[in-house]
């Protein structure tokens, strides 16, 4: 089992205590106590508003409203309603839902019990990555408690809902964390994301309306039923409230977990909390948000960790998994990781994200290998830019956005390959 | 109702509708504004992959795909300025990264959408340097269709089809990203009555028929509208047509009758046109009891004098009459008009039944048997069995179906016959019994109209001339109407008067003609015209 | 039938939880691979009969995952995460080192189909690089004194 995050605040406050994982730990902790609230007193649509109230973003990376898109499911609707709980994080650099599945599995199913309730779904499917075995595990225990106390079923917290909760182990393919391809998934289909019209809140699993969330976003939910909307914006900035869990990997002393207020700035939780690079070597770059967020240079890690300050850096915060890079890093390699990534995980679908990822990804690995030429430059940033934008889903903006972010900062890299014909950056890791 | 706009010209379009199909509703789709796309078709689930539609819609961030968008009222849409042009360009150079440049030996060349938009909104010069995808060319997927995975854009149009249209389901994308591949599941290959329609839905040259590979190059190739015969559905097709050959039938779209679609026994019965077993010359039956080809003329002037012969001697009741259902309104009309002038009163149509489904394929295995019934044409089995009981001397026999054992189970009673002639476009067991054979044309070798098993009223054109000297089975008879000397009968035969005197004289055709029928066909009055099963 | 009486079971169990019998495939192709190691044609076919699909549906399903195959493999899967973060600390040096260990390419089984080695994309592990998978177990942290162990231990 993970260890708790070296930072904890409100969501991950006992994550270090090991019986918080079971049923009778977490209701010791006040567990399911938001939920009983919100069920038994509360009106649907006040505890919408509540969460509409509070400001909560979506922590799975798009950061859209969590009460707004709840607010979206039909209200008279003769068809069954259900939730998905997005666990199937693959991000590269996050591992945050990880240690919530893992460590505070309950947490999250109170925060779907009350997601439940205010949209008035009859299900929820809890769509885990295939590879977390484990983590799913020790959700399948949970729910398995939860139902024997029950929490779950025909009459949950004893207050006459209704709601069920089934786990589903996904088998290896990223796009099934986008959102409809998801749904496709959990249909027992091939992944592959859905056009839109329709949107899954009115035809989603199964054809029923859905609403789907990334399992950090349900886990915020019994904080703000509990302590209220005002409570919550005391966490993060204005438009940004909350704390979330920062995943910080690569070259750094302490790779880990940190939960801190969104706007914490890139640079703090780098240098301070995660004891920044190791070896006395210097930053080169970091990736803010997940792999397909752009990344940023030493130069602008002075930025707080929310959208509307690193939008302004051409970045987005994502899912929160910061990468940083130090200066030995060769950022044509990075590339050529990143764009091998995108090539194989694409769906298939679209024309721009197979055949465009398929090509950057070539064209990067020549110009590694010293094959590049000036053009190839030229041809990467134009590639991107007709993959940006113009597919069923965001998997090729995803793919597109690191390329550029390399080329807008680090462009030097690439143009260095070139002249010399070959990688400058001797103590770089190997591919 | 609802209003559009389109590149700055107003639209109404029926609501619930996306922008592709609004267009397509109007027929203006190719046909004026031409929005490219690959994977949608009007057939077809929507699928919103090649993203080749992209159009740019007023007060919409991003473009969108036209095929999937739904019509709102106001909405103004650009499908032709810079930015719709350059996402295409986008698209087109993307798809171009893995396919193999090998028109000049591609099948699909000259009828390939990648080649025409390439052109259209592709770059000189390509800009990839790296090896492009190595897959299985010359795949067999079935007994009539090849693939070859590299030139696949994988649009999905096949796997679709096979999903939704016979519902057989063969074809499946295995894998994913730039390893995507079309592909069936060993042991189930693709093998429905449908199965060739992919190779027309394909888009490019992944999928050909091998019927048609490299017969010939399609821009040598004529389309000529017409109507298949195979059975009543009267599907519409295209017949390629070079050097006075028809090389193959592809569906025309008809949404009322056959929609894009086309069976595979009805896509393949052009070969009965250039077929070996077609009868060439004018056959008599000699001194010696053996046929002997003679001229046409020789032909028509037996035939008359013993027909004449037979009614003088005993009265027009010993002459009987088989119409064929593959015949055209027009043949059938003048048929009709020639046994009234004869006195015969006893005549039927023979119809074939056979197998049928939901889709297209009709029980009736004739293009023409609900005409030829409208023009009076009974049961061809009530002649059958007065030729078994003797009380036929003469029987005037337009094609073979007759011999169908559910119409006439013993063959061996037309030998009771003083008189047979047969009018037929190919060869049978008739002609141990016949006196004359006349040959005469195939559908696609003439004009006429045939009404489909729902009413439909559809118009054929000559394809091709035959290489010998035949006529339609109306010419036939206008010439041996004119040799009985029949009144007003001058052996002339003007395909459109005929077509518009049936429409006159027969109250079930009235309006409908040669003239009026148009490409898409009209109901004859008080029928559906359009798909259903047979009753 | 070459499913076993005892994974059928669990699939019906799976298929209950679902409003559509096709939802539990996922689940169903995992309990039968954790039966028969790949998704064999054969099983396919009766997997397409269970679920009422056909059988190219279900190998189309297996072909889009990572974690399902349509071939045998070794009795244990050990993926070595080479994704950036594991990259930046390791984790492309520690799969070379294992590749020559075993004497296998990415991709590849050992003789006595003991292992088969792969390389595999972002597991969640990215804080504790580098790492590898075996089968349904993570190990992180690790250097390669640690996983030559692992392996070893390997039945």
């Amino acid at each position: 089992m993970l260890k708790a995050p070296y930072v904890t605040n409100y969501l991950t406050e006992h994550f270090g205590e090991d019986d918080y994982g079971t049923l009778e730990g977490y209701k010791r902790r006040g567990g399911y106590e938001a939920a009983r609230k919100a069920l038994s007193q509360m009106s649907p649509e006040e505890v919408i508003d509540q969460v509409k109230d509070s400001g909560l973003q979506g922590r799975g990376g798009a950061g859209f409203s969590t009460g707004m898109k709840w607010s979206f499911m039909p209200k008279d609707s003769d068809k069954p309603k259900y939730l998905a709980c997005n666990a199937d994080e693959s991000e590269p650099g996050s591992f945050k839902d990880r240690i919530i599945l893992e460590r505070g599995p309950h947490l999250m199913l109170e925060g779907i019990l009350i997601a439940a309730w205010a949209t008035g779904a009859e299900k929820t499917f809890i769509y885990c990555r295939g590879e977390y075995a484990f983590p799913g595990a020790c959700v399948q225990r949970a729910i398995d408690e939860a139902y024997a106390a029950g929490v779950f079923g025909k009459n949950a917290l004893g207050t006459g809902f209704q709601h069920d909760v089934v786990l589903m182990l996904g088998a290896g393919a990223y796009i099934c964390g986008e959102e409809t391809g998801l749904l496709e998934s959990l249909e027992g289909k091939k992944g592959q994301p859905r056009k839109k019209p329709p949107f899954p809140a009115q035809y989603g699993a199964f054809g029923m309306p859905t609403t789907v969330n990334n399992v950090e976003s349900f886990s915020h939910v019994p904080f703000i039923i509990n302590n209220g909307a005002e409570w919550f914006k005391g966490f993060g900035t204005d438009k940004s409230p909350g704390t979330t869990i920062f995943g910080v990997s690569g070259h750094v002393v302490r790779p880990g977990l940190y939960e801190l207020p969104l706007g914490t700035r890139l640079d703090e939780i780098i240098f301070e909390h995660a004891g920044g690079v190791p070896g006395g070597k210097k930053l080169k770059g970091a990736i803010p948000g997940g792999m397909s967020m752009p990344i940023l240079p030493a130069g602008q890690l002075e930025v707080p960790m929310a959208n509307e300050f690193l939008r302004e850096h051409k970045t987005m915060l994502g899912t929160g998994g910061i990468m940083v890079m130090d200066e030995t890093t060769c950022m044509v390699r990075a590339g050529v990781v990143i764009s091998y990534f995108f090539r194989d995980e694409s769906c298939g679908q679209c024309t721009q994200c197979r055949e465009g990822t398929g090509w950057m990804h070539k064209v990067i690995e020549r110009i590694e290998r010293g094959a590049g030429t000036d053009r190839d430059i030229g041809i990467l940033e134009d590639v991107a830019a007709k993959m940006e934008g113009q597919t069923i889903c965001a998997f090729a903006d995803a793919a597109a956005w690191p390329i550029q972010g390399l080329l807008r900062h680090f462009r030097n890299d690439f143009e260095e390959h070139v002249s010399r014909k070959k990688c400058p950056f001797s103590e770089s890791f190997e591919l | 109702m609802l209003k559009i706009s389109v590149d700055g010209v107003e639209m109404e379009v029926e609501e619930g509708r996306t922008i592709l199909q609004a267009l397509d509703d109007r027929g203006v789709l190719m046909n004026g504004v031409d929005v490219p796309h690959y994977c949608w078709h009007p057939g077809l689930s929507i699928d919103g992959s090649c993203r080749l539609c992209q159009v740019e819609i007023e007060g919409v961030p991003k473009l969108q795909i036209a095929c999937n968008t739904p019509v709102q009222d106001g909405m103004v849409i650009h499908t032709q300025n810079d930015r719709v042009e350059t996402a295409r360009q986008g698209v087109m150079e993307l798809l171009l990264v893995n396919h193999p440049l090998d028109c000049p030996i591609c099948d699909q060349a000259g009828e390939c959408k990648l080649q025409d938009y390439a052109f259209e909104y592709g770059q000189p010069h390509a800009r990839t340097q790296e090896p492009r995808r190595a897959l299985k060319k010359r795949y067999d997927l079935g007994p009539t269709v090849l693939l070859d995975q590299e030139r696949c854009i994988l649009c999905r149009r096949c796997v679709r089809f096979c999903r939704e249209v016979p519902g057989t389901g063969e074809l499946s994308v295995f894998n994913r990203a730039d390893e995507s591949v079309i592909d069936f599941f060993p042991g189930n290959e693709l093998d429905n009555d449908y199965s060739m329609n992919v190779a027309d839905i394909c888009p490019v040259g992944a999928l050909t028929t091998k019927d048609f590979r490299f017969k010939i190059r399609v821009w040598f190739l004529e389309d000529v509208p017409g109507v298949c015969t195979g059975c009543s559905n009267g599907c519409n097709i295209h017949m390629g047509v070079a050097n006075n050959k028809v090389y193959r039938y592809l569906p025309r779209r008809n949404d009322l009758v056959n929609q894009t679609w086309i069976c595979d026994e009805g896509r393949m019965s052009y070969k009965s046109v250039g077929a070996p077993d077609r009868l060439q010359q004018t056959l008599l039956r000699g001194d010696l009891g053996v046929l002997e080809a003679a001229p046409f003329a020789e032909g028509i002037s037996q035939a008359a004098g013993r027909l004449r012969k037979l009614v003088d001697a005993h009265g027009p009741g010993v002459v009987s009459a088989v119409a064929s259902a593959h015949a055209t309104n027009e043949d059938l009309f003048t048929f009709s008009r020639f046994l009234e002038s004869l006195g015969s009163e006893t005549s039927g149509v023979a119809v074939v039944n056979g197998k049928q489904d939901d889709l297209l394929i009709k029980k009736e295995k004739a293009a023409n048997a609900v005409g030829a019934r409208a023009l009076g044409f009974g049961d061809a089995r009530v002649v059958a069995e007065r030729v078994r009981g003797g009380g036929v001397q003469a029987l005037i026999v337009m094609g073979h179906d007759l011999l169908d054992e559910s119409i006439l189970a013993e063959p061996e009673s037309l030998a009771r016959l003083d008189t047979l002639i047969v009018l037929d476009t190919h060869r049978s067991n008739l002609e141990r019994y016949a006196t004359v054979v006349f040959p005469v044309r195939h559908a696609a070798e003439k004009a006429g109209t045939l009404t489909n098993h729902a009413g439909r009223v559809q118009r054929i054109e000559p394809g091709v001339e035959p290489a010998f000297e035949a006529y339609s089975d109306g010419e036939v008879l206008a010439q041996l109407g004119s040799a009985l000397g029949f009144e007003g009968w001058d052996g002339s035969y003007d395909v459109a008067q005929v077509s518009e005197e049936l429409s006159t004289r027969q109250p079930a055709f009235s309006g409908v003609h040669l003239g009026t029928v148009g490409s898409a066909g009209l109901p004859l009055p008080g029928t559906p015209g359009k798909a259903g099963r047979d009753s | 039938m070459v499913i076993s009486e005892e994974i059928r079971a669990k699939i019906d169990a799976e298929i209950a939880k679902y409003p559509v019998k096709r939802g539990a495939l996922l689940p169903a192709l995992h309990l039968v691979q954790s039966e028969h190691g790949y998704i064999s044609n054969e099983l396919a076919k009766e997997l397409g009969e269970l679920f009422e699909i056909r059988p190219i549906e279900v190998m189309e399903v297996v072909s889009f995952y990572n974690m399902f195959y349509d071939s045998p493999q070794g009795r244990h899967h050990v993926y070595v995460c080479t994704n950036l973060p594991c990259s930046l600390r390791g984790g492309r040096d520690l799969l070379r080192q294992l590749e020559s260990h075993l004497g296998l390419k990415p991709g590849q089984t050992s003789a006595d189909g003991r292992i088969t080695l792969n390389h595999e994309e972002c597991l969640g592990a990215c804080g504790y690089a580098p790492m590898m998978r075996v089968g349904a177990q993570y190990y992180e942290n690790l250097d390669l004194e640690q996983a030559k162990k692992i392996l070893s231990e390997l039945e």
